[in-house]
């Protein structure tokens, strides 16, 4: 056997996985063993932490998932928040939605474009990656940056959107909300794409459960788990909308479920911008914060998946001990699995489709 | 025969897309239209949204209390108070901040530590040099307004695309 078989590297830094190694061992053109190997870019999130005040880690602990950056500080502030004893106005809530979705948008869309280059079709690489820019326009509207947004803080947000942002927001999303459509034609029903992802990379419902799959790739094997409808935080609960669940659990599905997220979060936009409450957005202490003694945990739904956050506190102005918990790595227990007996083309289609973010997974 | 039109349709719709307009900026030839900079009302304790490019010190309000240079001691440590040749009543030790964007992640919680409305940011990003050295931007160089660009345009959308006007 061992004479027979190939071991290849498949990065670190391209073609394709990134900043992330992928060992796979052929058999002809079939894959029979896969061995991820991550930590390339790890940086120790959770020790700096230990030694910057809860302000200062802000800008820190978002640059694991530049590309998601309010989806992995949503947690952390809604737990620094219950130790800080500093809970968020209502308006600030609704503020935190509409940013948390956006960036939902700009996360999924750029993955549409990664993934369209990776299964060939170039279209759909050019497409979202141009239509990013208008949500990046709206994100850099209320919170002055582009991609490491820095906004939410312990105690609500840094500051009230501008007064011309509602109309372009609701203005860009009903524009958005035609183009998918076109999207639709183009890549999701096109028969070229269909070939390549229906059927490939198969995970079962019980297997995405066992592996502990989280996010687009468990609703895509027929799990309806959300942590924004399961334990509703920050106002989600006043907001009607759907999870959209493909019971397949085959590429498209997780494809379509991520399709299926750039609408509802389009409609939880227009719901929070017309239902969001007048009143101040922050809640704010002189000083530098201290925490109680104690601990708190959060966890929300980000754009891969359930981020959670555990964060000792001992009554000092920097966190004891904090424990950081990303979906990404989560994709790591599910590439051996999906990736075996598989044919080597294959691999860009099921690799990208779990939507792995290497940076988040080595923390 | 569903392929056939699915395939046409997938087809029908890139030919559509060669009459849409074009989302692309052409900058340098015109920038975007960015108001203002991100701003920080002490006296409330919450930010006016803006757009977090470069600083901007009003040296006539400075008391050189180098809570700006603490906020950012662990964030991206790029502040340095050093000492000018002037004199202003507020500023007894003539200590400034001086900023390196080698290093700034333009994060703006330096804005929020100011507690003299002392220190904003602009909406100046074109902040690239050739040498390290010249990343460093001194209080005196920090405190000219950026100039006005020019080619001003907006994102616009109608029924054939979003474009720029
Ligand atoms: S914007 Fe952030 S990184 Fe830059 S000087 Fe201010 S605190 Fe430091
Ligand atoms: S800019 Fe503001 S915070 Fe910094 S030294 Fe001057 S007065 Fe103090």
């Amino acid at each position: 056997m061992a004479e027979r078989t190939l071991t290849l590297s498949i990065g670190p830094q391209h073609p394709g996985a990134g900043h992330f190694r992928l060992i796979v061992v052929l058999d002809g053109d079939i894959v029979v063993d896969v061995k991820p190997d991550p930590g390339y870019v790890h940086r120790g999130a959770e020790k700096m932490a230990e030694y910057r005040t809860y302000i200062q880690n802000i800008p820190h602990l978002e640059r694991p998932v530049i590309i998601d950056s309010s989806g992995i500080l949503f947690p952390y502030v809604l737990a620094s928040e219950e130790l800080l004893d500093l809970p968020p106005p209502p308006r600030a809530q609704y503020i935190r939605i509409i940013m948390a979705e956006l960036n939902r948008i700009i996360s999924h869309l750029y993955w549409l474009g990664i993934y369209g280059v990776f299964v060939g079709h170039t279209t759909m690489f050019l497409w979202p990656v141009g239509d990013r820019e208008l949500f990046i326009d709206l994100a850099q509207m209320i919170a002055g940056a582009r991609v490491t947004f820095a906004f939410f803080v312990p105690g609500g947000v840094r500051n009230d959107i501008p007064d011309d942002f509602p109309d372009k927001a609701i203005k860009v999303c009903n524009y958005y909300e035609k183009r998918l459509k076109e999207y639709e034609k183009i890549f999701f029903y096109n028969p070229l794409v269909l070939k390549r992802t229906q059927g490939v990379g198969i995970l079962k419902r019980e297997d995405a459960i066992e592996l502990g799959a989280t996010g687009p790739n468990l609703r895509g094997s027929g799990v309806k788990s959300d942590v924004r409808k399961d334990e509703p935080y920050s106002s989600y609960d006043d907001i009607d909308f759907e999870i959209p669940v493909y019971k397949d659990g085959d590429c498209w599905s997780r494809c379509m479920v991520r399709l299926g997220e750039l609408y509802q979060s389009m409609n939880i936009i227009k719901q929070a911008i017309k239902k969001m409450p007048s009143g101040p957005v922050k809640n704010a202490k002189r000083g530098v914060l201290k925490g109680i003694e104690g601990e708190a945990f959060a966890r929300t739904e980000s754009a891969r998946g359930t981020m959670a956050y555990y964060i000792i506190s001992d009554g000092k102005p920097y966190p004891y001990r904090l424990k950081l918990s990303v979906p990404s790595f989560r994709c790591l227990s599910l590439m051996k699995h999906l990736l075996v007996n598989q044919h080597v083309a294959d691999i860009p289609a099921i690799y990208w489709g779990l939507d792995y973010w290497p940076v988040e997974a080595d923390k | 025969m569903s392929l056939a039109i699915d395939l046409i349709s997938a087809i029908n719709q890139a030919i559509k897309n060669l009459f849409k307009r074009r989302i692309t900026l052409r900058y340098p030839e015109v920038n975007l239209d960015i108001e203002r900079g991100y701003s920080y009302d002490p006296k409330a304790q919450v930010g006016i949204a803006g757009y977090k490019g470069r600083h901007i010190l009003h040296l006539e309000k400075c008391t050189g209390c180098s809570l700006c240079a603490i906020a950012c001691q662990n964030i991206a440590n790029c502040i340095a108070m050093v000492k000018l040749d002037v004199s202003y009543p507020q500023n007894k030790k003539s200590i400034f901040p001086q900023i390196d964007y080698g290093n700034c992640v333009f994060c703006g919680f330096c804005v929020d530590a100011c507690p003299f409305y002392a220190l904003f940011m602009t909406n100046d990003h074109e902040l690239s040099s050739t040498d390290k050295k010249s990343l460093i931007m001194s209080p005196l160089q920090l405190s000219i307004p950026p100039v006005k660009k020019k080619g001003l345009v907006q994102l616009e959308i109608d029924d054939r695309g979003p474009y720029h006007k």
